[in-house]
C-alpha cells in the first residue's frame, strides 16, 4: 500500500525534475548584463562575503569558476536553498565537499529565487574575469610634512649663528690688543695714555666682588631650583615607558581599527583591576591576522608561542606559558584605586587618566598618579547620577544650585583611598 | 676684602653642593625603562599577593627588608602556582555565584549544541534599559567587526575575513538563544567571546542585535 502511494509520488518529482531542468536549460548561460552582475553584487556583499569571496578560500571555497566545478547551475539551486538536503540525499560532490571544509555547513537560503541565485553567480563570473590591479586607496598617505622650517635645520642656523658670533668676537679682542700693541709704539699725552691702559678692563670686572656675588646667586638659584623639581619626581613615576614582552601597538589597535579598550581590558567595567589581557583574546583575531603592520610575523609569533598555537596548522599544541608584561602604572600599595567605580559607576573615559593611548605605539605613564592628582579631579568632577538610584537620596540632600562634586560625597575622606 | 673673599669661597662650596644634589635627584627621574625613585619604597611594594603584579626576583628590596624569611621585602610571587604567578584559574568543577543565580551555559560547542541553544529564550525583556545595556555592549565587543549597524562593516573587517552580515539575509532570521551561542563559542572565523561577556551580558546583546536586524 505504502509502495502504491509513493510510486506516484515519485514520479511527480521526476516530472517536476524534468520540467525545471528542461526550463532551466534555457537559462544555464550566465548572464553578462550589467544591471544583473550589481543586483548580485549587492547580494553577494550583504550575505556571502562573510564565508566566501571570489578568488580566495575563506571560511567556504573560492567561488570564481564555481559554474564549471559543481555538476550543474540546478545543483547550486538546490544547494544555496539547502545544503543540508542536498548532502543527505548523498550527492557526492556535495558530500565531497562537506568533508573538505571540516563538516561546516553552508548556512541556507531558502527564499532564493533563480534570478537570485543567478545574479550572484553573473557577479562571481564578472568579478573571476577581472584583472588583479591594485586597489585604489590601499596605498598608505604619508603625512604632509610640517609646514615650514624642520627643527633639524632650524638647530643647525642657531649652531651656525652662535659660532659666528663667537668668531666675530675673537676677531675684535684680537683687533684691539693689535691695535693696544700700535698704540703703545706711539708718544700718547697721559689722557691718552690712561684711555689706551684702562683701569677696568675685563679681568677686573670679572675679578670685582659684586660679580661674584651676582654669578653665584645665579648658580645657587638655578641648583636649588633643580633640587626642588628633583625631590618632586621622587615617588612619580610620570612618563615610564618599559620595553614590554610584545611590541603590542595601542596606536593600531585602539586607534586605527578603533577597537574598543574595554574589549580586551574586560575588568574596567567589573572589578579593581583593568586587566591584561589573556593571548586567547589576542586570538580572537589573530588566529587569521598572522601578519602585523609593523613587525611582520615577528611579534605575533610570541602570542602564538605563549597560547600554544602553530599557526601552519591552526591548530593548539596545548603548550603554555605566560607572557611577563612589565606593569607602567604602579600604584602605590597605600591607596586603593577600583576601576569600576570611576568607569563604569562615573563613565570616565580611559584617556582622562591614561591620555591619548590610542595614539601611542609604546605606552607610558601619561598621568602624575599623585594624591594631589587624585584630589584635584575629584574636586573638580561633577557625580555622575544620571539613571543612577543610588545617588537619588544624595542629590536631594546636597539640594544646591551648585552641581554635586566628588568631593561632596566623602570623595577626599582619607579612608575612601587610604585604608 | 678678607670677608668677601670667605664669603666667596662659601657661596662656592654650598653651590657646588647643590649643583651635585640636583644632578644626583635627575636621575630620580622616570622615563624609558627607568621607574624612577620611590620615596618611602616599603609602602609601595605590597606583601601580600597582587594581582597584575609579579617580582620574581627573591632579592629585591633586601636592602630595607623586615621579614624574617630571609627575602627581599618587594618579592611578590606565588611559589605554589606555576610559574610563580600570583593569579591562577579558578578550581575545576567550580562556578562562580552570580545575582541572578545563573549556572554557566553548558550548551555543547556543535552543530547539535548550536540547534537545541536555538530554542533557548531570552530571559530579558525589551526594555530601554536592557537596550541601552546591550548597546554598550555590543559597541565595546562587536562594533569593531560588525559595524555600528550591523552590517558586518566595521574597521577590523577590512582586514579580517568572514565577519558576518548580522542584517543579512543569513542571519536576519535567527533566534536569540542562535547569537548567545555563537557570541559564547564563535562561529566560522569569529573566536569564541565567552571569556569577554558573560552570560547576562551576552543575552543583552542578543536583544540589541535583533533590534539592529528588525530595523
Amino acid at each position: 500500500m505504502k509502495k502504491c502511494l509513493s510510486d506516484p509520488v515519485k514520479l511527480l518529482t521526476l516530472l517536476l525534475f524534468s520540467l525545471t531542468l528542461s526550463f532551466t536549460s534555457y537559462a544555464q548561460e550566465i548572464p553578462t548584463d550589467q544591471a544583473i552582475i550589481d543586483a548580485g553584487g549587492v547580494l553577494f556583499n550583504g550575505n556571502c562575503k562573510s564565508c566566501h569571496r571570489v578568488k580566495q578560500k575563506l571560511v567556504g571555497p573560492a567561488l570564481a569558476g564555481v559554474e564549471t566545478r559543481v555538476p550543474s547551475i540546478d545543483w547550486i539551486y538546490a544547494w544555496v536553498r539547502n545544503p543540508a538536503k542536498v548532502i543527505a540525499s548523498g550527492d557526492e560532490y556535495a558530500n565531497k565537499i562537506y568533508n573538505e571544509y571540516n563538516k561546516s555547513q553552508m548556512t541556507a537560503f531558502n527564499n532564493y529565487t533563480d534570478e537570485q541565485i543567478m545574479s550572484i553567480l553573473a557577479y562571481v563570473k564578472a568579478e573571476a574575469n577581472k584583472v588583479d590591479a591594485p586597489a585604489p586607496g590601499t596605498a598608505t598617505t604619508t603625512a604632509g610634512g610640517d609646514a615650514g622650517v624642520p627643527t633639524a635645520y632650524l638647530n643647525a642656523i642657531v649652531i651656525g649663528m652662535i659660532l659666528i658670533l663667537v668668531l666675530l668676537l675673537v676677531i675684535l679682542v684680537l683687533i684691539i690688543n693689535a691695535l693696544k700693541k700700535y698704540l703703545d709704539n706711539k708718544d700718547l699725552s697721559p689722557e691718552d695714555q690712561e684711555i689706551v691702559h684702562s683701569k677696568y678692563t675685563v679681568g677686573s670686572m670679572v675679578r670685582s666682588s659684586g660679580f661674584i656675588f651676582l654669578v653665584l646667586f645665579i648658580v645657587a638659584s638655578v641648583s636649588f631650583k633643580n633640587i626642588i623639581d628633583g625631590l618632586y619626581t621622587v615617588g612619580i613615576q610620570q612618563n615610564y615607558q618599559p620595553k614590554q614582552p610584545i611590541a603590542f601597538s595601542h596606536k593600531i589597535h585602539a586607534g586605527q581599527y578603533e577597537i574598543d579598550c574595554k574589549y580586551c581590558h574586560t575588568g574596567a567595567l567589573k572589578g579593581k583591576q583593568a586587566n591584561i589581557p589573556s593571548p586567547n583574546i589576542c586570538m580572537n583575531c589573530h588566529a587569521q591576522i598572522k601578519e602585523g603592520t609593523n613587525t611582520g610575523t615577528g611579534e605575533i609569533a610570541k602570542i602564538y608561542a605563549a597560547i600554544g598555537f602553530d599557526p601552519a596548522t591552526s591548530s593548539y599544541t596545548g603548550q603554555q606559558k605566560p607572557i611577563e608584561w612589565v606593569r607602567i602604572h604602579n600604584l602605590p600599595d597605600l591607596a586603593y584605586f577600583n576601576h569600576s567605580q570611576h568607569v563604569n559607576v562615573a563613565g570616565v573615559e580611559c584617556q582622562t587618566c591614561h591620555g591619548p593611548i590610542q595614539e601611542m605605539d609604546v605606552v607610558k605613564q601619561y598621568s602624575l598618579l599623585t594624591m594631589g592628582w587624585c584630589i584635584d579631579c575629584h574636586r573638580k568632577t561633577d557625580v555622575n547620577t544620571k539613571d543612577n538610584h543610588y545617588y537619588d537620596k544624595l542629590v536631594e540632600i546636597h539640594n544646591s544650585k551648585k552641581a554635586m562634586k566628588v568631593e561632596d560625597i566623602g570623595g577626599l575622606e582619607c579612608a575612601k583611598c587610604h585604608y | 676684602m678678607k670677608r668677601i673673599f670667605n664669603m666667596s669661597i662659601r657661596f662656592i662650596q654650598v653651590s657646588l653642593a647643590s649643583v651635585a644634589v640636583a644632578a644626583l635627584l635627575a636621575g630620580c627621574k622616570a622615563g624609558g625603562d627607568n621607574p624612577g625613585r620611590e620615596y618611602a619604597p616599603n609602602m609601595y611594594h605590597s606583601v601580600a599577593y597582587e594581582p597584575l603584579t609579579q617580582i620574581k626576583d627573591k632579592e629585591a628590596g633586601m636592602w630595607l627588608s623586615s621579614l624574617d624569611n630571609g627575602r627581599g621585602e618587594f618579592y611578590n610571587s606565588n611559589d605554589y602556582n606555576p610559574y610563580g604567578m600570583n593569579m591562577r584559574l579558578p578550581a575545576p568543577n567550580t562556578v562562580r555565584r552570580n545575582a541572578n543565580g545563573w549556572l554557566p551555559y553548558r550548551g555543547a560547542n556543535d552543530t547539535t549544541g548550536l540547534r537545541l541553544a536555538n530554542k533557548m529564550v531570552n530571559p530579558f525583556e525589551a526594555t530601554p534599559a536592557i537596550l541601552a545595556q546591550g548597546k554598550m555592549l555590543y559597541e565595546i565587543n562587536c562594533k569593531h567587526c560588525h559595524g555600528a549597524k550591523g552590517a558586518g562593516d566595521g574597521l577590523v573587517a577590512d582586514k579580517y575575513p568572514g565577519v558576518a552580515n548580522l542584517t543579512g539575509d543569513a542571519i536576519k532570521g535567527v533566534s536569540e538563544g542562535h547569537i548567545f551561542h555563537v557570541i559564547t563559542y564563535g562561529k566560522g572565523l569569529m573566536g569564541s567571546h565567552g571569556s569577554q561577556v558573560n552570560d547576562e551580558e551576552r543575552w543583552k546583546i542578543a536583544k540589541y542585535v535583533k533590534q539592529l536586524q528588525t530595523n
